[in-house]
Formats: structure tokens, C-alpha cells, sequence
């Protein structure tokens, strides 16, 4: 059962379940303070909108000027999202909640993939793609219309199948690109064992699992991998599709849940999976690892650390939204985060499509709505930080 | 070893391998079936059958209601184009000296379109028709590639029934004065349905299996059709679910995807004996059975 | 008005200058009309019937037309180093884009199919290899040795199998028939054959079930259907008085089989067997969920591996985040080779078919 959405009201902090009475109060509330704060909010967003050059001067003046996030109510309609099979899941989620408060939009979700997502939003066959990576330069040579829209904080783990061990073991992105190259085979060689000291590894070979389709796991991955080893970067670089180099058993998986069933089934397995599986994986007996930053600190996932890693971002990313959040050199960050994107186009088929898309977005970024820690917490994602949110929710008002 | 004795080697082994030989199909045939059955068996519950899916919650009725909408409307194009096409190659075609009947290159293009990797066909639809077309995924791009796959079975098997009428009937009706089309119409059509319908059963049974064409055209959708042919959201039908939501972490997810599996061979089933109804029974009242 | 003085003729009805003066009754407009009709109802169904057996020849021109046209700027960039090369790589599409012979392409990227191709040639000749003798076998046994109250039922089976979808063996092959064949089967051949490097391919590590073995034997399951049932056709047309005659020679039921039945339907069988491999070609889904995704070529039998058809369907989208859609253009460029592969071997099976079931004759039977 989803659960039931807090008190809707403009840039409110999150409360707990109303109940009936309240939802009551809280309607006549809204009522009062709704029409004045979407005007509101639409003068800001002219304001800003108007003096593009003056974007500089606005930054610093943005503490003052926080954006009053609101969320439109569409007409009936349908919305296809596609994509990132790491956001899939809190879509899932989102959609219900969603349409406990606006049944009027159907919202079709689908997996395939970060490059499925972007692919099909370029085509225009769907609304909103889904995507862990932001859109690369062909992708904006090809469709000058497309945005990509943070929508949430999410993080990647590295799992392993290895019976017998239960310590998260000490993973560096030097010794993944020597695994996934295929220089180091066995599980208790001295690379990794330098790493673990007292931890007993067993002499099985490791069987590297990696993404057949576009994955934005895969680009999240290889990003971190291209950052630690010059070697990595050179000879296979980062992107949604890479060229795998051979490592002896390796196997290719089509999505998360395709990665998970794969190392389930593999002991010796090694896999890149999104944190939005976690618990899918600890029930299937895998172990996390503890990745190595910038700062040469080997560093457990979890809430805190994802969100240490997100805060030193959160001033450097643009309007655009297009950030890479990996390894940042951030003291106590977990290195493999990234924001999940929403790739839509800024031109939709009709305008109650697009107003129904931009309801969907807002609601989704709100943090009194889908950006509630009802929602991310059961995905172990994290809410965008509020200069970030006000940055996508320009980029949904730009979408018409 | 005596010739004798290696004959009579061989012999044995021949029968004894023949009946080996089944075994080694029916096995994995009865393996394959009682697995999809128990997996769909071990949760079902009949509600799947009317409840909607939304997400990866609730039932199967849209993807099913999508897979006989498919059959449904390939069966109108591709069964009146490939009956039409098969009255060609049998009847109308102009004939060539020597007796052999027309139409070698169609009759070889049919053939050669019959075999055809689908994938590639859905490939070409998706470029063509929803991209090129700006159809978007929807319900009649799915259907075109379908039948365009489907066309070449329903001709050849058009063609093979109409070649089994004797020409006694054909020389009967023109003695009575009939013109082609009339007695096309009323006498030779007439025996050769059951031929014709079995071919169509055989297309609709191929049809309702197909994915790979289907995931360019039609990709996907939850809810029931809503009746647009271009300019949907997707198309929901039961093969996709076969092939995604075996995987996704969700174990309702999984139950739908060994449902779908087994509701769709309870229908490649009904259509195959169907398809042995028809011909068992106008073999029993046609002449010439073999009984 | 000659036809309808024909259908007049014909209907029995005596010309209008023997009843009298001309008077137009409604029966004999109805009459003219239904009589127009029907003579042009024969021109109705000749044109319908041409425009329909035109339409899959439009289908396969305007298919192959798409094909060439997608895939023209890689079929000039990558060369003829597409089919020998192994690395089927998008480049750095978060770079610029570069400019080569005036196609624009990702930096670094660069197409080569070979072990696509290797893979579909291997999975075929595995299913066919293997498919071949059962089916005959099969044959056999469904015409000559079972009595008619099994053969029925056991046919009819047989044509079940050829109905499944090929996405339900599929997942029944990654589930159930590959796991437990990587852990009985396979280890199994990978022990007791013996080490002579003629064998090397069918040892070493076994995997997990999904592999070219796989997906090998899962397509076999396949074509048993499409071989066994032309077979068995071919067989029962054999005339007996041949067979008998050896029978009463002494010829044993094995030689009989070998020496008469089989080389009487040769060609035949021959051309089922390559109509068979034209659909192990073309065949995807069951492959995409049951080979793996490693785009090398299989080091040993057993290993995970990539079809041309399981290919296009898991990397067209990966494809699409190219935009200057010169990934696109060498999937069509490899879906342009899978299609002149299986046109090629369909013409083949048709051929060699054609020459023995002699069409020659007119429509119809004597009843």
C-alpha cells in the first residue's frame, strides 16, 4: 500500500499522515494559498527566466530568492516513462502516490535501461525518459530539445557472491578496472587481499558481470573506473555502452534485476548494481563493498555517506543539471553517486500533455511529495538539495 | 562379427533409436510444459484473468485482451490479403506453357519473406512507421509487421488447399455455365475452407507467439486498449511480459511473467486443436479420406 | 448489354425478342444486375488476388530498401574490416563528434561483427548438426514404427512444440533446461571426453547454463518440429512397392529405411533441413534470453556468446543514444547481412525442393 501523502502545501516540510480532518483543513488551506503561490512562482520564474546573463548575480542573491515549488493540476492524460532500471523501482512507487492525488493522468512505467530512456525520449515515443546519465553531446547535437531534470540522489554498490565471507570487503577503483580487465582472476589474489587484511578469501574465479544494455549503471561505473586508472579511460572510456574487455567467465546482463539474478545464481560473481536493489540483494545473499574515494578513504554506502558526497556537489551543478557526481574528493563521501534524470523534450505533442508531464515532474521533485523520505528511503535514495530542485523545477516549466 | 549378426545389430539399433529419437523431443516438450505449468500453477490465482495491470501490480487482462486484439486484426489483413494472394498463385495466375502455373517470382517472394528474421522486420517497422511515420508505438504498427510476417504462411497454405479440390469441380461448375469468380466463390472456395482455415488458425498461433517484431512497434503498455491505432502510448500484449518481468525483483512480477507463459500456450493449444477439428472433420465427409 | 443477354442465355430465360415487346421489368433489371455482377466478380477477384500476391514482394523490396538506406554511411565508413574485426565499439559519445569522409561519428568508435557472426553460424550449425539425425529418426518412428493410435497423438505433440513461442523456451531455458544442464550435462562431457586438443572445445569451464550449447540445443527444439514434419510427409509418400520389394528381397527394416525410403525423399529432406537452418538464423528471443551477451567469440561451448538476430534486439537501443546515428547504421548494416543470409538460404531450400516435388502439373486432383 503506498503511503499516503503528506499535507500538500507550498515548500512545507514533510508531516505525517493526515487524517481525514485534516486533509479537510489542510484542502482549505491550500485553497487560500495556492493561487497566490503559483503566481508567485511564476513571477519568479520569469524573473529569473528573463535575465539569462544576469544568472551570475542571481546566484547570489538565490538564498533570498528560493524558488516556491508547486505543482500543476493537469487534465486527464497518459504519460509513458521508459528507462533507467535503477529509478524504476521509486516509479513504482512515485506513480501510486501520485495518483492518489491526481487520478486523472495514466503514468505507463517501463524498465530497458538508461540508453532505452534517452533513445526513446529523443524519438519522441515516450514522454519521460528515464536516465542515470546525463545526455551526452551527440544526444544534444541530435535533439537540441531535450533537458535533462534531476529528479533525486541516487548511488551505485558494488556486490559480490562469495559464501563464507560476510565482512564488506575493501574495493579500490584501480583493482575493479584490473578485475574487469581481466588482470586479476582470482579472488584471493594479492591485490585484493593487500586491501582485506584478515579476511580469508577463497581461491574462486571471479566471474565479472557487467550491463549488455545502455545502461546508466554502466556509465556510473565506467566513470568511476575511468577516474581512478588512466589505463581504463584510454583503452575503453565511459559511457551508457562500452566495449567490455575480456575478463575469463564474464557474463553480460540485461538490467538490474538481470544482474541480480545473475550473481545470485554465480558464486565467485562480481556486479555493479544500484543501490535501489539493495535489499533485493542482501536478501539474496550478497555483500556490498566499501569503495575507495578521492581522499583515499575505502567508504561504506549509506545515507550519510551518499549524502555527504551529494552536498559537495550541490553548489557546483549547473542549470542544466547535467553533473557528474563521481569521486569527487569529498572527506567521508561515497564515491559512485549520481542524480537520476528525467530526459524530456522541451516541446511536447500538446499542452495538456505537456502540463500533465510538468504536474508529474513537480510532484516528483517536491519534497513534500515525491521527494519525501517516504518514498527515497525505500530506495535508499536521497532528496535533491533545494538549490538543485529549484533548478529542475525551471527546467519542467521550460517543458511546453 | 558375421554379416548376419551385424544386420541384425543394425536393425536393433534402428528401432531401438527411432524410438530414441522421440524420446529425445517429447522429453524436453513435456519438461518445457510442466515447468511453465508449475511455476504458474504454484501461484495462480483466476483473478489474473480479469484484473488489470497497472505497473507490475494487479492481472493479465490488458496484455491478454492486447494478444487477441493482435490476433484479431491480423487475422482481417493478413488473412484476407494472404487468401487473396493464395486464390493467385493456385488459380488466377496466367498460366505458362507447359502447364506449370504462374507467379514463380511472387510465389518465391512469399516464400522467401516467410523466413524472414523478424527482428529485422520489427526493426524496419520501427524506423518506417513509428519513427519515419510518427505513428509512435502503437497498436497498427504492430499490426502491419505482424501480418506482413504472417502473409507468406496463410498464401502457401491458401494455395496447398485450393491444389487439393479435384478438377472435377472446376470442370463441373464451367460445364453449368458458372463464371470464375462465381464459382470460385461458391464451389471451389467452399472445399478448400478448411485447408484455408487451418492455415489461419496456424498464422493467428504464430502471431500471438511473436515478441521481437513487437517490442519496436508496439514496446509496451498496462492497461486495455483504448481504440487508437496511431498515436498511443503502447501496446500491451502477453509475450513482453514472458520476457521482462521473469526477472524483476518483484515476485508478483515474476507470477505474471509464468502466468502470461502458460495462458499463451493454452492458446497456441485451443488453436492447434482447433485446427485438427476442422480438418478430422471435413475429412469425414469429403471423399477420398483416409480414414 | 451482351452480358446480360449472356446471362440471360444462361440462365435459361428466353431472348427479349421472343416474349414480345421490350418492356423492363424489375426482375429483369435485378437479373441483368446479379448476372453484371458475377461477371464482374471475376474481375473483381483476379485484380484483389493480383494486388494481394504483390504486396510481399512490395513488403521484401521496401524492407531491404530501409535496410540500404539505414545502413549506407557505415557499409562506406567500416569497410570490409566489418566482418573480420571483433570489437563492436560506440566510441566516446560525450566527446565531439568527428567527421570521417564526411559521415559524422562519435571519436573512436568502430564497427566490427565477427563474432555476431560467428555466433549465429555456430548456434545454427549446432542445431542442425544435431537436429538432423533426430528428426529423421523421429520421422521414422512416427510413419513406420508406432502404431497409428500413438503416432496421432504423438504428432500432433510434435506440432505443439512447433506452436510454443520461442520466448517461453526461452525463459524455460534460462530457468530450468540451461542451469540444470550446466550442472549434470555439461560437466559430465567436459570430464570424460578425452584431452585431445580435437576435443578442446568441449572442455574447460562450464559456466552456468547460459552459453552457445544453450542456446544450441534450445534452437534444436525448435526445427525438430519444422524437419520432422516435412519428413514424415515425404516418407508417407513413398510409394510401398519398392519397399516391399526389398523387404521381400530380405532387406532388414534398417536397410529398407537406409537404402530405399531415405534416398528417395534425399532432396527433400535436404531441403527441410535448410528451410529448418533458415529459421535457426533468423531466430531471436529465444536466443537473447538464453546465450548470454559477451560479444566474443565463444572460447569453449559452454561460454555466454552473441547471435546477429540477439544482437540487434539487446543493442538497438544502446544504439539509439548515438545521434549521429552511425550506431544505428551498422546494426542495419549487420541486420542487412542476417537478411541477405536467410533470403539466400530460403532460396536454396526452395530450390532444392522445387526440383523434386515437380509443381509442374495443373491445379487440382482427379477426385
Amino acid at each position: 500500500m503506498p503511503p499516503n501523502p503528506p499535507a500538500h502545501a507550498p515548500v512545507s516540510p514533510a508531516s505525517d499522515a493526515p487524517t481525514q480532518k485534516e486533509d479537510h483543513v489542510t484542502r482549505k488551506i491550500r485553497a487560500r494559498y495556492l493561487a497566490p503561490a503559483v503566481l508567485g512562482a511564476a513571477a519568479m520564474a520569469l524573473a529569473t527566466a528573463g535575465t539569462a546573463s544576469g544568472a551570475a548575480a542571481h546566484a547570489t542573491h538565490k538564498k533570498s530568492k528560493a524558488v516556491k515549488l508547486t505543482v500543476e493540476r493537469p487534465a486527464s492524460g497518459t504519460i509513458s516513462e521508459a528507462g533507467s532500471s535503477l529509478l524504476y523501482p521509486l516509479w513504482n512507487l512515485w506513480v501510486p502516490g501520485y495518483n492518489a492525488k491526481y487520478p486523472q493522468v495514466t503514468v505507463q512505467t517501463a524498465a530497458g535501461g538508461s540508453g532505452h530512456g534517452i533513445s526513446e525520449a529523443t524519438a519522441g515515443t515516450i514522454q519521460i525518459g528515464s536516465s542515470d546519465a546525463y545526455l551526452s553531446t551527440s544526444d544534444k547535437q541530435a535533439a537540441k530539445t531535450l533537458e535533462n531534470i534531476p529528479l533525486a540522489i541516487s548511488a551505485q554498490e558494488i556486490f559480490y557472491h562469495l559464501t563464507g565471507v560476510t565482512a564488506h570487503l575493501k574495493l579500490s577503483g584501480r583493482v575493479l578496472a584490473q578485475i574487469y580487465d581481466g588482470k586479476v582472476t582470482k579472488w584471493n589474489t594479492a591485490a585484493i587481499a593487500k586491501l582485506n587484511p584478515g579476511v580469508s578469501l577463497p581461491s574462486i574465479p571471479i566471474v565479472t558481470l557487467h550491463r549488455s544494455d545502455g545502461s546508466g549503471d554502466t556509465f556510473l561505473f565506467t566513470t568511476y573506473l575511468s577516474d581512478s586508472t588512466k589505463g581504463w579511460a584510454s583503452k575503453v572510456g565511459y559511457n551508457t555502452t562500452v566495449t567490455w574487455p575480456s575478463a575469463p567467465g564474464a557474463l553480460g546482463e540485461t538490467g538490474n534485476s538481470g544482474m541480480l539474478a545473475g550473481c545470485k545464481a554465480t558464486p565467485g560473481c562480481i556486479a555493479y548494481v544500484g543501490i535501489s536493489y539493495q535489499t533485493q540483494a542482501l536478501g539474496d545473499g550478497l555483500v556490498y563493498a566499501q569503495l575507495k574515494n578521492g581522499k583515499g578513504q575505502y567508504i561504506m554506502p549509506s545515507p550519510t555517506t551518499v549524502a555527504a558526497e551529494a552536498a559537495g556537489f550541490a553548489k557546483k551543478t549547473p542549470k542544466t543539471g547535467a553533473q557528474s557526481m563521481i569521486d569527487g574528493k569529498i572527506k567521508n563521501g561515497y564515491p559512485i553517486i549520481n542524480y537520476e534524470y528525467a530526459i524530456v523534450s522541451k516541446r511536447q505533442s500538446s499542452s495538456s500533455e505537456a502540463k500533465a508531464v510538468r504536474s508529474l515532474l513537480e510532484w516528483a521533485i517536491n519534497p513534500a511529495d515525491g521527494n519525501n523520505a517516504t518514498y527515497l528511503s525505500q530506495v535508499g535514495f536521497r532528496p535533491l538539495p533545494l538549490r538543485v530542485a529549484d533548478n529542475s523545477f525551471g527546467e519542467i516549466k521550460a517543458i511546453k | 562379427m558375421t554379416r548376419t549378426r551385424r544386420r541384425s545389430v543394425f536393425t536393433v539399433v534402428f528401432r531401438v533409436g527411432t524410438v530414441l529419437a522421440l524420446a529425445l523431443v517429447l522429453a524436453p516438450a513435456a519438461w518445457l510444459v510442466a515447468g511453465v505449468v508449475s511455476r504458474a500453477a504454484a501461484h495462480w490465482q483466476w483473478s489474473v484473468l480479469w484484473t488489470n495491470l497497472y505497473g507490475e501490480q494487479g492481472g493479465l487482462l490488458g496484455p491478454i485482451t492486447g494478444t487477441l486484439i493482435l490476433m484479431a486484426g491480423v487475422l482481417l489483413i493478413a488473412g484476407t490479403i494472404g487468401v487473396l494472394a493464395g486464390i493467385h498463385l493456385a488459380e488466377l495466375g496466367r498460366p505458362r506453357r507447359g502447364g506449370s502455373p504462374g507467379g514463380t517470382w511472387l510465389r518465391m517472394a512469399s516464400d522467401v519473406l516467410s523466413g524472414f528474421p523478424s527482428i529485422v522486420l520489427g526493426y524496419v517497422g520501427y524506423v518506417a512507421l513509428v519513427v519515419g511515420l510518427h505513428w509512435q508505438f502503437s497498436l497498427l504498427p504492430a499490426l502491419l509487421v505482424l501480418s506482413v510476417m504472417v502473409v507468406p504462411y496463410i498464401a502457401k497454405a491458401t494455395e496447398t488447399a485450393l491444389r487439393q479440390v479435384p478438377t472435377n469441380y472446376r470442370e463441373g461448375a464451367e460445364a453449368l455455365g458458372m463464371r470464375t469468380g462465381y464459382a470460385l466463390r461458391k464451389v471451389v472456395l467452399r472445399s478448400a475452407a478448411p485447408g484455408i482455415i487451418t492455415g489461419l488458425l496456424i498464422a493467428l498461433a504464430i502471431a500471438g507467439g511473436e515478441t521481437a517484431p513487437l517490442l519496436f512497434t508496439a514496446e509496451f503498455s498496462s492497461g486495455v486498449w483504448t481504440g487508437s491505432f496511431i498515436h498511443a502510448h503502447g501496446f500491451g500484449y502477453l509475450t513482453y511480459l514472458v520476457f521482462t518481468f521473469w526477472s524483476y525483483p518483484s515476485k508478483h512480477a515474476n507470477y505474471l511473467s509464468y502466468d502470461a507463459a502458460l495462458i499463451l500456450i493454452v492458446m497456441v493449444l485451443v488453436l492447434l486443436v482447433a485446427a485438427r477439428i476442422v480438418v478430422a472433420r471435413t475429412q469425414r465427409h469429403s471423399e477420398g479420406a483416409q480414414r | 448489354m451482351t452480358t446480360a443477354q449472356n446471362a440471360a442465355g444462361a440462365a435459361g430465360v428466353p431472348p427479349p425478342a421472343a416474349r414480345g415487346p421490350i418492356r423492363t421489368r424489375p426482375g429483369d433489371v435485378l437479373r441483368s444486375v446479379a448476372a453484371a455482377l458475377r461477371a464482374g466478380e471475376t474481375g473483381a477477384w483476379r485484380w484483389g488476388a493480383r494486388v494481394a500476391v504483390l504486396l510481399p514482394f512490395a513488403a521484401l523490396v521496401f524492407v531491404v530498401a530501409v535496410l540500404a538506406v539505414k545502413a549506407y554511411p557505415a557499409v562506406r565508413l567500416n569497410g570490409g574490416s566489418f566482418f573480420t574485426h571483433s570489437a563492436w565499439k560506440i566510441g566516446s559519445t560525450y566527446a565531439q563528434t568527428v567527421k570521417t569522409d564526411g559521415i559524422a561519428h562519435p571519436l573512436g568508435s568502430s564497427y566490427g561483427a565477427w563474432p555476431m557472426i560467428a555466433g549465429t553460424l555456430q548456434t545454427s550449425a549446432i542445431a542442425v548438426v544435431i537436429a538432423l539425425p533426430i528428426s529423421i529418426g523421429c520421422a521414422f518412428a512416427l510413419t513406420e514404427r508406432l502404431p497409428r493410435f500413438l503416432s496421432r497423438p504423438l504428432g500432433f505433440a510434435i506440432e505443439l512444440l512447433a506452436g510454443v513461442p520461442s520466448v517461453v523456451l526461452g525463459l524455460w531455458g534460462v530457468l530450468t533446461f540451461g542451469p540444470a544442464l550446466s550442472k549434470t550435462v555439461y560437466p559430465f562431457i567436459a570430464t570424460h571426453l578425452p584431452n585431445v586438443p580435437v576435443f578442446s572445445f568441449f572442455k574447460g569451464t562450464v559456466g552456468h547454463g547460459e552459453g552457445l550449447l544453450t542456446g544450441g540445443l534450445v534452437l534444436t527444439l525448435m526445427i525438430v518440429p519444422i524437419i520432422t514434419a516435412t519428413t514424415a510427409d515425404l516418407f508417407r509418400q513413398v510409394p510401398t512397392l519398392p519397399k516391399e520389394g526389398g523387404e521381400a528381397l530380405g532387406m532388414t527394416d534398417f536397410e529398407v529405411a537406409n537404402k530405399i525410403t531415405l534416398r528417395w525423399v534425399r532432396s527433400g529432406i535436404i531441403g527441410a533441413t535448410v528451410l529448418g537452418l533458415g529459421r535457426a538464423l533468423g531466430e531471436t528471443m529465444a536466443l537473447v534470453l538464453t546465450v548470454g551477451a559477451i560479444f566474443k567469440v565463444a572460447p569453449n561451448v559452454y561460454s555466454p556468446m552473441t547471435t546477429i538476430a540477439a544482437a540487434i534486439a539487446t543493442q538497438l537501443d544502446s544504439a539509439l543514444t548515438d545521434g549521429t546515428g552511425f550506431s544505428v547504421a551498422s546494426l542495419a548494416e549487420i541486420a542487412l547481412v542476417l537478411a541477405v543470409m536467410s533470403v539466400l538460404v530460403n532460396l536454396a531450400a526452395r530450390w532444392i525442393v522445387h526440383r523434386t516435388s515437380r509443381l509442374g502439373g495443373p491445379v487440382g486432383r482427379a477426385a
